[in-house]
Protein backbone atom coordinates (compact mmCIF):
# COMPACT_ATOMS: atom_id res chain seq x y z
CA UNK A 1 0.00 0.00 0.00
CA UNK A 2 1.42 3.39 -0.91
CA UNK A 3 -0.15 6.61 0.35
CA UNK A 4 -0.33 9.25 -1.64
CA UNK A 5 -0.99 12.91 -0.94
CA UNK A 6 -4.70 14.70 -2.45
CA UNK A 7 -3.73 18.00 -3.25
CA UNK A 8 -6.23 21.12 -3.85
CA UNK A 9 -5.12 22.35 -7.00
CA UNK A 10 -6.36 25.19 -9.56
CA UNK A 11 -7.60 24.70 -12.71
CA UNK A 12 -5.61 26.74 -15.31
CA UNK A 13 -7.45 26.00 -18.06
CA UNK A 14 -10.76 23.96 -19.40
CA UNK A 15 -11.32 22.94 -23.20
CA UNK A 16 -12.80 20.96 -25.63
CA UNK A 17 -10.09 18.52 -27.29
CA UNK A 18 -13.70 16.75 -29.40
CA UNK A 19 -16.90 17.44 -28.63
CA UNK A 20 -17.20 15.41 -25.61
CA UNK A 21 -13.52 15.17 -24.22
CA UNK A 22 -12.49 18.13 -22.06
CA UNK A 23 -8.76 18.88 -21.46
CA UNK A 24 -8.34 20.12 -18.13
CA UNK A 25 -4.55 21.25 -16.82
CA UNK A 26 -4.19 21.90 -12.93
CA UNK A 27 -1.56 23.81 -10.86
CA UNK A 28 -0.83 23.96 -7.17
CA UNK A 29 -1.55 28.11 -5.59
CA UNK A 30 1.50 27.50 -3.38
CA UNK A 31 4.14 25.55 -4.47
CA UNK A 32 5.80 25.98 -8.30
CA UNK A 33 6.99 21.89 -8.73
CA UNK A 34 3.95 19.23 -8.47
CA UNK A 35 4.88 15.49 -7.35
CA UNK A 36 6.63 14.05 -10.02
CA UNK A 37 4.95 10.83 -12.37
CA UNK A 38 6.58 8.44 -15.49
CA UNK A 39 4.53 8.01 -18.71
CA UNK A 40 1.39 6.03 -18.16
CA UNK A 41 0.58 7.64 -14.88
CA UNK A 42 -2.65 8.25 -13.51
CA UNK A 43 -3.80 11.07 -10.82
CA UNK A 44 -7.35 10.60 -8.71
CA UNK A 45 -9.77 13.10 -9.09
CA UNK A 46 -12.01 13.41 -5.79
CA UNK A 47 -15.54 14.51 -6.19
CA UNK A 48 -17.13 16.52 -3.54
CA UNK A 49 -19.62 13.32 -2.60
CA UNK A 50 -16.68 11.49 -1.86
CA UNK A 51 -15.92 9.34 -5.39
CA UNK A 52 -12.61 9.16 -6.71
CA UNK A 53 -12.33 9.04 -10.42
CA UNK A 54 -8.72 8.16 -11.91
CA UNK A 55 -7.39 9.68 -14.83
CA UNK A 56 -3.93 9.31 -17.29
CA UNK A 57 -1.59 11.88 -17.28
CA UNK A 58 -1.24 13.05 -20.88
CA UNK A 59 0.89 16.28 -20.67
CA UNK A 60 4.91 15.91 -20.24
CA UNK A 61 6.46 14.43 -17.18
CA UNK A 62 9.15 17.43 -17.49
CA UNK A 63 6.69 20.21 -17.09
CA UNK A 64 7.19 20.05 -12.84
CA UNK A 65 4.24 22.70 -13.20
CA UNK A 66 1.06 21.44 -14.22
CA UNK A 67 -0.83 18.48 -14.64
CA UNK A 68 -3.05 17.46 -18.37
CA UNK A 69 -5.75 15.31 -17.77
CA UNK A 70 -8.53 14.51 -20.78
CA UNK A 71 -11.73 13.43 -19.26
CA UNK A 72 -14.85 11.90 -21.79
CA UNK A 73 -18.29 13.03 -20.90
CA UNK A 74 -19.72 9.38 -20.38
CA UNK A 75 -23.88 10.34 -19.83
CA UNK A 76 -24.03 6.48 -18.84
CA UNK A 77 -21.17 6.65 -16.48
CA UNK A 78 -20.85 6.64 -12.85
CA UNK A 79 -21.49 10.31 -12.31
CA UNK A 80 -17.74 11.84 -12.53
CA UNK A 81 -16.82 12.78 -15.72
CA UNK A 82 -20.85 14.62 -15.58
CA UNK A 83 -19.28 16.37 -12.63
CA UNK A 84 -16.14 17.08 -14.34
CA UNK A 85 -17.39 18.65 -17.04
CA UNK A 86 -20.19 21.48 -15.30
CA UNK A 87 -17.86 21.70 -12.61
CA UNK A 88 -13.71 22.47 -13.96
CA UNK A 89 -13.38 25.65 -15.58
CA UNK A 90 -10.75 28.03 -15.15
CA UNK A 91 -10.17 29.39 -11.80
CA UNK A 92 -11.70 26.30 -10.02
CA UNK A 93 -10.17 24.19 -7.59
CA UNK A 94 -10.49 20.37 -6.87
CA UNK A 95 -9.32 17.64 -4.99
CA UNK A 96 -6.30 15.87 -7.39
CA UNK A 97 -4.07 13.38 -5.63
CA UNK A 98 -0.35 12.28 -6.75
CA UNK A 99 -0.02 10.31 -9.29
CA UNK A 100 0.77 6.20 -9.44
CA UNK A 101 1.71 4.48 -12.41
CA UNK A 102 -0.47 1.03 -12.92
CA UNK A 103 0.71 1.08 -16.76
CA UNK A 104 4.14 2.24 -17.22
CA UNK A 105 6.35 1.44 -20.11
CA UNK A 106 8.47 -2.05 -19.80
CA UNK A 107 12.27 -2.34 -20.93
CA UNK A 108 11.93 -3.16 -24.25
CA UNK A 109 13.24 -2.80 -27.92
CA UNK A 110 9.83 -2.26 -29.31
CA UNK A 111 6.52 -1.39 -28.66
CA UNK A 112 2.97 -1.84 -30.03
CA UNK A 113 0.10 0.48 -28.68
CA UNK A 114 -3.57 0.27 -29.06
CA UNK A 115 -5.63 2.62 -28.13
CA UNK A 116 -9.34 3.01 -28.10
CA UNK A 117 -11.01 7.06 -28.14
CA UNK A 118 -10.35 8.20 -24.67
CA UNK A 119 -8.20 5.46 -23.72
CA UNK A 120 -5.24 7.22 -25.73
CA UNK A 121 -4.58 9.68 -23.03
CA UNK A 122 -1.64 7.20 -20.87
CA UNK A 123 -0.04 7.11 -24.52
CA UNK A 124 0.21 10.56 -25.00
CA UNK A 125 2.89 10.36 -22.58
CA UNK A 126 4.58 7.17 -23.58
CA UNK A 127 4.25 8.07 -27.02
CA UNK A 128 6.40 11.24 -26.43
CA UNK A 129 8.66 9.37 -24.10
CA UNK A 130 9.53 6.41 -26.97
CA UNK A 131 9.75 9.13 -29.52
CA UNK A 132 11.91 11.09 -27.21
CA UNK A 133 14.91 8.10 -26.73
CA UNK A 134 14.44 6.93 -30.34
CA UNK A 135 12.96 3.76 -29.37
CA UNK A 136 10.91 1.80 -32.30
CA UNK A 137 7.08 1.92 -31.55
CA UNK A 138 3.66 1.92 -33.53
CA UNK A 139 0.77 3.72 -32.13
CA UNK A 140 -2.63 2.08 -33.28
CA UNK A 141 -5.47 4.67 -32.31
CA UNK A 142 -9.05 3.59 -33.28
CA UNK A 143 -11.73 6.34 -33.22
CA UNK A 144 -14.77 7.02 -34.81
CA UNK A 145 -13.73 10.23 -36.70
CA UNK A 146 -10.58 12.36 -36.62
CA UNK A 147 -12.79 15.24 -35.22
CA UNK A 148 -13.83 12.60 -32.33
CA UNK A 149 -10.63 11.23 -31.61
CA UNK A 150 -8.82 13.46 -27.89
CA UNK A 151 -5.66 15.13 -28.50
CA UNK A 152 -4.90 14.20 -32.21
CA UNK A 153 -2.78 17.11 -32.73
CA UNK A 154 -0.44 16.13 -30.36
CA UNK A 155 0.27 13.04 -30.96
CA UNK A 156 0.44 13.53 -34.56
CA UNK A 157 3.63 16.21 -33.74
CA UNK A 158 4.70 13.49 -31.45
CA UNK A 159 4.66 10.13 -33.55
CA UNK A 160 4.61 11.28 -37.10
CA UNK A 161 3.91 8.14 -39.28
CA UNK A 162 4.17 5.87 -36.30
CA UNK A 163 0.41 6.64 -35.45
CA UNK A 164 -1.49 4.46 -37.00
CA UNK A 165 -5.25 5.65 -37.23
CA UNK A 166 -8.18 3.37 -37.30
CA UNK A 167 -11.14 5.37 -37.73
CA UNK A 168 -14.51 3.36 -37.79
CA UNK A 169 -16.63 5.95 -39.36
CA UNK A 170 -13.99 6.06 -42.62
CA UNK A 171 -14.61 2.21 -42.64
CA UNK A 172 -11.03 1.88 -41.29
CA UNK A 173 -11.07 -1.11 -37.99
CA UNK A 174 -7.92 -2.05 -36.66
CA UNK A 175 -7.59 -6.20 -37.40
CA UNK A 176 -5.83 -7.33 -34.14
CA UNK A 177 -4.34 -9.48 -36.46
CA UNK A 178 -1.83 -7.02 -37.36
CA UNK A 179 -0.14 -6.56 -34.15
CA UNK A 180 1.54 -9.94 -35.15
CA UNK A 181 3.60 -12.87 -33.24
CA UNK A 182 5.50 -12.18 -30.19
CA UNK A 183 9.25 -11.38 -30.47
CA UNK A 184 12.10 -11.14 -28.02
CA UNK A 185 11.67 -7.69 -26.52
CA UNK A 186 8.40 -6.57 -27.86
CA UNK A 187 5.94 -5.49 -25.71
CA UNK A 188 2.15 -4.54 -26.15
CA UNK A 189 -0.37 -2.00 -24.33
CA UNK A 190 -3.55 -1.51 -25.02
CA UNK A 191 -6.05 0.74 -23.31
CA UNK A 192 -9.65 1.51 -24.33
CA UNK A 193 -13.06 0.16 -24.36
CA UNK A 194 -13.80 -3.21 -23.25
CA UNK A 195 -14.23 -4.31 -26.45
CA UNK A 196 -11.25 -3.88 -28.13
CA UNK A 197 -8.88 -4.44 -25.28
CA UNK A 198 -10.48 -7.94 -25.04
CA UNK A 199 -10.09 -8.37 -28.88
CA UNK A 200 -6.39 -7.58 -28.01
CA UNK A 201 -5.33 -9.79 -25.48
CA UNK A 202 -7.66 -12.49 -26.97
CA UNK A 203 -5.25 -12.01 -29.76
CA UNK A 204 -1.98 -11.83 -27.89
CA UNK A 205 -3.48 -15.17 -26.20
CA UNK A 206 -4.13 -17.06 -29.51
CA UNK A 207 -0.62 -15.73 -30.75
CA UNK A 208 1.33 -17.06 -27.72
CA UNK A 209 2.43 -13.25 -26.37
CA UNK A 210 3.86 -14.00 -23.08
CA UNK A 211 2.03 -12.49 -20.00
CA UNK A 212 4.60 -10.24 -18.72
CA UNK A 213 4.38 -9.01 -22.47
CA UNK A 214 0.99 -7.56 -22.65
CA UNK A 215 0.24 -4.76 -20.83
CA UNK A 216 -3.41 -3.94 -20.22
CA UNK A 217 -4.93 -0.68 -18.51
CA UNK A 218 -8.28 -1.17 -17.99
CA UNK A 219 -11.02 1.90 -16.93
CA UNK A 220 -13.86 -0.08 -14.61
CA UNK A 221 -14.18 -2.71 -12.93
CA UNK A 222 -15.68 -6.29 -15.09
CA UNK A 223 -18.46 -7.20 -12.37
CA UNK A 224 -18.92 -10.68 -12.67
CA UNK A 225 -22.79 -11.21 -11.55
CA UNK A 226 -22.41 -14.46 -10.76
CA UNK A 227 -19.37 -13.96 -8.12
CA UNK A 228 -21.27 -14.95 -4.31
CA UNK A 229 -19.57 -13.45 -1.65
CA UNK A 230 -18.89 -16.02 1.41
CA UNK A 231 -17.77 -14.56 4.73
CA UNK A 232 -14.31 -15.90 6.33
CA UNK A 233 -11.81 -14.87 8.69
CA UNK A 234 -8.61 -12.91 8.25
CA UNK A 235 -6.25 -13.50 11.36
CA UNK A 236 -3.89 -9.92 11.49
CA UNK A 237 -0.30 -11.99 11.35
CA UNK A 238 1.29 -9.18 13.76
CA UNK A 239 -1.30 -9.52 16.54
CA UNK A 240 -2.66 -12.44 16.36
CA UNK A 241 -6.41 -11.33 15.88
CA UNK A 242 -8.88 -13.09 14.06
CA UNK A 243 -11.39 -10.94 12.28
CA UNK A 244 -14.62 -12.02 10.86
CA UNK A 245 -15.33 -10.87 7.17
CA UNK A 246 -18.99 -11.00 7.12
CA UNK A 247 -20.27 -11.63 3.27
CA UNK A 248 -21.99 -8.44 2.93
CA UNK A 249 -18.83 -6.39 4.10
CA UNK A 250 -15.58 -6.30 2.60
CA UNK A 251 -12.41 -6.91 4.24
CA UNK A 252 -10.97 -3.43 3.84
CA UNK A 253 -13.87 -2.27 5.90
CA UNK A 254 -13.61 -4.98 8.19
CA UNK A 255 -9.85 -3.87 8.75
CA UNK A 256 -10.65 -0.20 9.18
CA UNK A 257 -14.05 -0.91 11.59
CA UNK A 258 -11.36 -2.67 13.63
CA UNK A 259 -8.40 0.09 13.55
CA UNK A 260 -6.12 -0.84 10.75
CA UNK A 261 -5.76 2.31 8.89
CA UNK A 262 -5.53 1.14 4.91
CA UNK A 263 -5.26 3.59 2.40
CA UNK A 264 -7.79 3.60 -0.04
CA UNK A 265 -9.14 4.90 -3.13
CA UNK A 266 -11.16 3.32 -5.91
CA UNK A 267 -12.35 1.00 -3.80
CA UNK A 268 -13.46 -1.28 -7.20
CA UNK A 269 -9.95 -3.26 -7.61
CA UNK A 270 -8.62 -0.92 -10.04
CA UNK A 271 -6.32 1.39 -8.35
CA UNK A 272 -4.04 -0.75 -6.66
CA UNK A 273 -3.98 1.59 -3.56
CA UNK A 274 -5.34 -0.71 -0.65
CA UNK A 275 -2.55 -3.70 -2.12
CA UNK A 276 -1.31 -5.58 1.51
CA UNK A 277 0.50 -9.25 1.83
CA UNK A 278 -0.86 -12.10 3.04
CA UNK A 279 0.64 -15.55 4.31
CA UNK A 280 -1.66 -18.52 3.92
CA UNK A 281 -5.40 -19.22 2.70
CA UNK A 282 -6.65 -18.93 -0.42
CA UNK A 283 -7.30 -15.39 -1.63
CA UNK A 284 -9.99 -15.02 -4.48
CA UNK A 285 -8.89 -12.26 -6.44
CA UNK A 286 -11.35 -9.70 -7.60
CA UNK A 287 -8.99 -6.82 -8.76
CA UNK A 288 -7.40 -5.80 -11.84
CA UNK A 289 -4.39 -4.13 -10.58
CA UNK A 290 -2.06 -6.74 -9.33
CA UNK A 291 -0.71 -8.84 -11.88
CA UNK A 292 -0.36 -12.51 -11.90
CA UNK A 293 3.43 -12.94 -10.18
CA UNK A 294 2.47 -10.85 -6.81
CA UNK A 295 -1.13 -12.45 -6.28
CA UNK A 296 0.57 -15.51 -4.69
CA UNK A 297 1.35 -12.97 -1.60
CA UNK A 298 -0.17 -9.66 -2.12
CA UNK A 299 -4.03 -8.60 -2.52
CA UNK A 300 -6.58 -5.80 -2.55
CA UNK A 301 -8.58 -5.87 0.47
CA UNK A 302 -11.39 -3.66 -1.11
CA UNK A 303 -12.87 -6.71 -3.68
CA UNK A 304 -11.26 -9.94 -2.33
CA UNK A 305 -11.56 -12.08 -0.32
CA UNK A 306 -10.65 -15.58 1.45
CA UNK A 307 -11.80 -19.25 1.07
CA UNK A 308 -12.94 -19.52 4.99
CA UNK A 309 -9.62 -18.22 6.20
CA UNK A 310 -6.42 -16.17 5.69
CA UNK A 311 -3.38 -14.32 7.29
CA UNK A 312 -2.39 -10.77 6.43
CA UNK A 313 0.78 -9.62 6.66
CA UNK A 314 -0.58 -6.41 8.74
CA UNK B 1 -13.49 6.71 0.33
CA UNK B 2 -15.22 5.27 3.51
CA UNK B 3 -16.89 6.53 6.59
CA UNK B 4 -14.39 6.84 9.92
CA UNK B 5 -15.43 6.68 12.70
CA UNK B 6 -15.96 8.92 15.35
CA UNK B 7 -13.21 10.05 17.09
CA UNK B 8 -11.86 8.24 20.14
CA UNK B 9 -9.84 10.52 22.10
CA UNK B 10 -7.80 9.13 25.46
CA UNK B 11 -7.73 12.57 27.54
CA UNK B 12 -3.74 13.31 27.53
CA UNK B 13 -2.75 12.69 31.71
CA UNK B 14 -4.71 9.35 30.82
CA UNK B 15 -2.34 8.73 27.84
CA UNK B 16 0.01 5.12 29.27
CA UNK B 17 2.94 8.00 28.72
CA UNK B 18 1.56 11.19 30.23
CA UNK B 19 -0.06 9.63 33.35
CA UNK B 20 3.56 8.17 33.85
CA UNK B 21 5.30 11.36 33.31
CA UNK B 22 2.91 13.61 35.31
CA UNK B 23 3.71 11.90 38.57
CA UNK B 24 7.81 12.50 37.51
CA UNK B 25 9.18 15.59 38.52
CA UNK B 26 11.73 17.34 35.91
CA UNK B 27 10.96 19.17 32.48
CA UNK B 28 12.01 22.19 31.26
CA UNK B 29 10.65 25.41 32.78
CA UNK B 30 11.39 29.32 31.91
CA UNK B 31 10.77 29.03 28.58
CA UNK B 32 9.26 31.45 25.96
CA UNK B 33 8.00 30.34 22.94
CA UNK B 34 5.90 31.14 19.64
CA UNK B 35 3.47 29.51 17.92
CA UNK B 36 4.98 30.01 13.95
CA UNK B 37 2.60 28.24 11.87
CA UNK B 38 -1.50 26.41 12.21
CA UNK B 39 -2.12 23.60 9.97
CA UNK B 40 -5.31 21.52 9.17
CA UNK B 41 -6.36 18.88 7.08
CA UNK B 42 -9.79 17.88 5.90
CA UNK B 43 -9.41 13.94 5.98
CA UNK B 44 -6.33 11.43 5.91
CA UNK B 45 -4.04 11.96 2.82
CA UNK B 46 -5.24 15.69 2.18
CA UNK B 47 -2.33 18.30 2.10
CA UNK B 48 -2.17 20.77 5.33
CA UNK B 49 -3.35 24.20 4.76
CA UNK B 50 -2.39 27.31 6.31
CA UNK B 51 -4.62 29.01 9.31
CA UNK B 52 -3.74 32.71 10.01
CA UNK B 53 -6.52 31.56 13.36
CA UNK B 54 -7.85 28.33 14.36
CA UNK B 55 -10.38 27.34 16.90
CA UNK B 56 -9.51 24.64 19.65
CA UNK B 57 -12.24 22.94 21.48
CA UNK B 58 -11.36 20.97 24.69
CA UNK B 59 -11.54 16.99 24.61
CA UNK B 60 -11.75 17.19 20.58
CA UNK B 61 -9.35 18.77 18.61
CA UNK B 62 -8.88 22.20 15.85
CA UNK B 63 -11.67 22.70 14.34
CA UNK B 64 -11.51 21.60 10.37
CA UNK B 65 -8.70 19.10 11.36
CA UNK B 66 -9.39 15.45 10.58
CA UNK B 67 -8.67 14.47 14.24
CA UNK B 68 -11.57 16.79 15.46
CA UNK B 69 -13.93 15.13 12.14
CA UNK B 70 -12.68 11.55 12.80
CA UNK B 71 -11.23 11.14 9.49
CA UNK B 72 -7.93 10.97 10.22
CA UNK B 73 -5.60 7.86 9.10
CA UNK B 74 -5.32 7.09 12.99
CA UNK B 75 -8.62 7.84 13.87
CA UNK B 76 -10.07 4.57 14.34
CA UNK B 77 -7.04 4.38 16.99
CA UNK B 78 -8.00 5.62 20.65
CA UNK B 79 -5.15 7.70 20.98
CA UNK B 80 -4.07 11.40 21.88
CA UNK B 81 -4.18 13.30 19.12
CA UNK B 82 -6.16 16.32 19.36
CA UNK B 83 -3.28 19.25 18.69
CA UNK B 84 -0.02 17.98 17.33
CA UNK B 85 3.20 20.32 17.53
CA UNK B 86 6.68 19.99 16.18
CA UNK B 87 9.68 22.32 17.05
CA UNK B 88 10.78 24.14 13.86
CA UNK B 89 14.79 23.38 15.24
CA UNK B 90 13.67 19.94 14.38
CA UNK B 91 13.27 21.01 10.92
CA UNK B 92 15.96 22.66 11.04
CA UNK B 93 18.48 20.30 11.83
CA UNK B 94 16.90 18.32 9.42
CA UNK B 95 17.66 21.12 6.65
CA UNK B 96 21.23 20.86 7.75
CA UNK B 97 21.04 16.97 7.72
CA UNK B 98 21.64 16.55 11.41
CA UNK B 99 22.67 14.10 12.55
CA UNK B 100 23.37 13.05 9.24
CA UNK B 101 20.99 10.26 9.20
CA UNK B 102 19.95 10.38 5.85
CA UNK B 103 21.36 10.88 2.08
CA UNK B 104 21.39 14.78 2.64
CA UNK B 105 19.05 17.86 3.79
CA UNK B 106 15.53 17.25 4.09
CA UNK B 107 13.55 20.39 3.27
CA UNK B 108 9.84 19.81 5.52
CA UNK B 109 8.50 22.88 5.27
CA UNK B 110 5.53 23.76 7.73
CA UNK B 111 2.76 22.41 5.30
CA UNK B 112 4.89 18.85 4.75
CA UNK B 113 4.79 17.46 8.41
CA UNK B 114 1.37 16.98 9.29
CA UNK B 115 1.53 18.31 12.52
CA UNK B 116 -0.88 20.58 13.56
CA UNK B 117 1.64 23.45 15.05
CA UNK B 118 4.98 24.30 14.19
CA UNK B 119 6.46 26.41 17.35
CA UNK B 120 10.14 27.77 18.09
CA UNK B 121 11.69 27.69 21.50
CA UNK B 122 9.47 25.06 22.56
CA UNK B 123 11.28 22.12 24.36
CA UNK B 124 8.34 19.60 23.27
CA UNK B 125 10.10 16.29 24.77
CA UNK B 126 9.88 17.72 27.95
CA UNK B 127 6.16 18.13 27.95
CA UNK B 128 4.97 14.99 28.14
CA UNK B 129 2.85 15.29 31.55
CA UNK B 130 2.70 18.41 31.67
CA UNK B 131 0.38 21.62 30.89
CA UNK B 132 1.13 24.77 28.84
CA UNK B 133 -0.36 27.31 27.33
CA UNK B 134 -0.52 28.31 23.67
CA UNK B 135 -2.14 32.00 23.78
CA UNK B 136 -4.97 31.67 25.69
CA UNK B 137 -5.40 27.49 24.81
CA UNK B 138 -4.56 25.29 27.06
CA UNK B 139 -3.09 21.99 26.10
CA UNK B 140 -1.65 18.69 28.20
CA UNK B 141 1.06 16.92 26.55
CA UNK B 142 0.21 13.13 26.31
CA UNK B 143 2.85 11.50 24.62
CA UNK B 144 5.53 11.78 22.41
CA UNK B 145 5.15 11.89 18.79
CA UNK B 146 6.44 8.92 16.71
CA UNK B 147 7.14 9.15 12.79
CA UNK B 148 5.08 6.85 10.37
CA UNK B 149 6.03 5.11 7.34
CA UNK B 150 2.78 6.23 6.27
CA UNK B 151 4.08 10.10 6.63
CA UNK B 152 7.19 8.70 4.12
CA UNK B 153 4.94 7.15 1.69
CA UNK B 154 2.93 10.76 1.04
CA UNK B 155 5.90 12.85 0.71
CA UNK B 156 8.32 10.35 -0.65
CA UNK B 157 10.83 11.57 1.68
CA UNK B 158 12.92 8.99 4.33
CA UNK B 159 11.84 11.17 7.04
CA UNK B 160 11.45 8.18 9.36
CA UNK B 161 14.54 7.85 11.20
CA UNK B 162 15.26 11.79 10.96
CA UNK B 163 12.49 12.74 12.84
CA UNK B 164 12.92 9.74 15.56
CA UNK B 165 12.95 11.39 18.94
CA UNK B 166 12.17 14.74 17.49
CA UNK B 167 8.91 13.96 15.76
CA UNK B 168 6.80 16.20 18.51
CA UNK B 169 3.88 16.40 20.61
CA UNK B 170 0.46 14.77 20.84
CA UNK B 171 -1.28 16.80 23.34
CA UNK B 172 -5.30 16.98 24.27
CA UNK B 173 -6.53 20.35 24.84
CA UNK B 174 -7.75 21.33 28.54
CA UNK B 175 -9.28 24.83 27.73
CA UNK B 176 -10.12 25.39 24.37
CA UNK B 177 -10.09 28.97 22.25
CA UNK B 178 -8.64 30.86 19.37
CA UNK B 179 -4.97 30.51 18.42
CA UNK B 180 -2.74 32.81 15.97
CA UNK B 181 0.51 32.45 14.72
CA UNK B 182 2.27 34.88 17.05
CA UNK B 183 0.72 33.28 20.07
CA UNK B 184 3.19 32.73 23.45
CA UNK B 185 3.97 29.44 24.62
CA UNK B 186 4.54 28.73 27.98
CA UNK B 187 4.58 26.31 30.80
CA UNK B 188 2.03 26.25 33.40
CA UNK B 189 2.07 24.61 36.57
CA UNK B 190 0.85 20.95 36.76
CA UNK B 191 -1.48 20.10 39.52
Amino acid sequence: MTARLIMKLEVVAAEPTTPDVLRVVFRHPQRPELPEWTPGAHVDLRLPDGKVRQYSLCGDPADRARYTVAIKREAGGRGGSLWAHANLAEGGLAHVSAPRNNFPLAEGTRHILVAGGIGITPFVSMARSLAASGADFALHFCARSAAEAPLLDALRAVCGDRLHLWLSGEGRRLDPALIGPPAPGTHLYACGPQRLVDAVQARADADGWAPDHVHIERFAATLDENYKPEPFDARIASTGEVLHVPADRSLLEVLRENGFPVASSCEIGTCGTCECGYRNGTVIHRDHALPLAKRQDRMMPCVSRARVALTLDL
Amino acid sequence: MSEMPAPRMIEAFEHAAGSVARGVPGGAAGFRGELLHIHVAPAASYEMEALAEAECVAGRGIVGDRYFDGTGTYSPKPDTREVTLIEQEALDALARNDPPLQGGPIRLDPADHRRNLTVRGVPLNHLVGRRFRVGAVILRGGRLNFPCKYLEELLGLPVYLPLYNRSGLNCGIEVGGIIRPGDVIELLETP
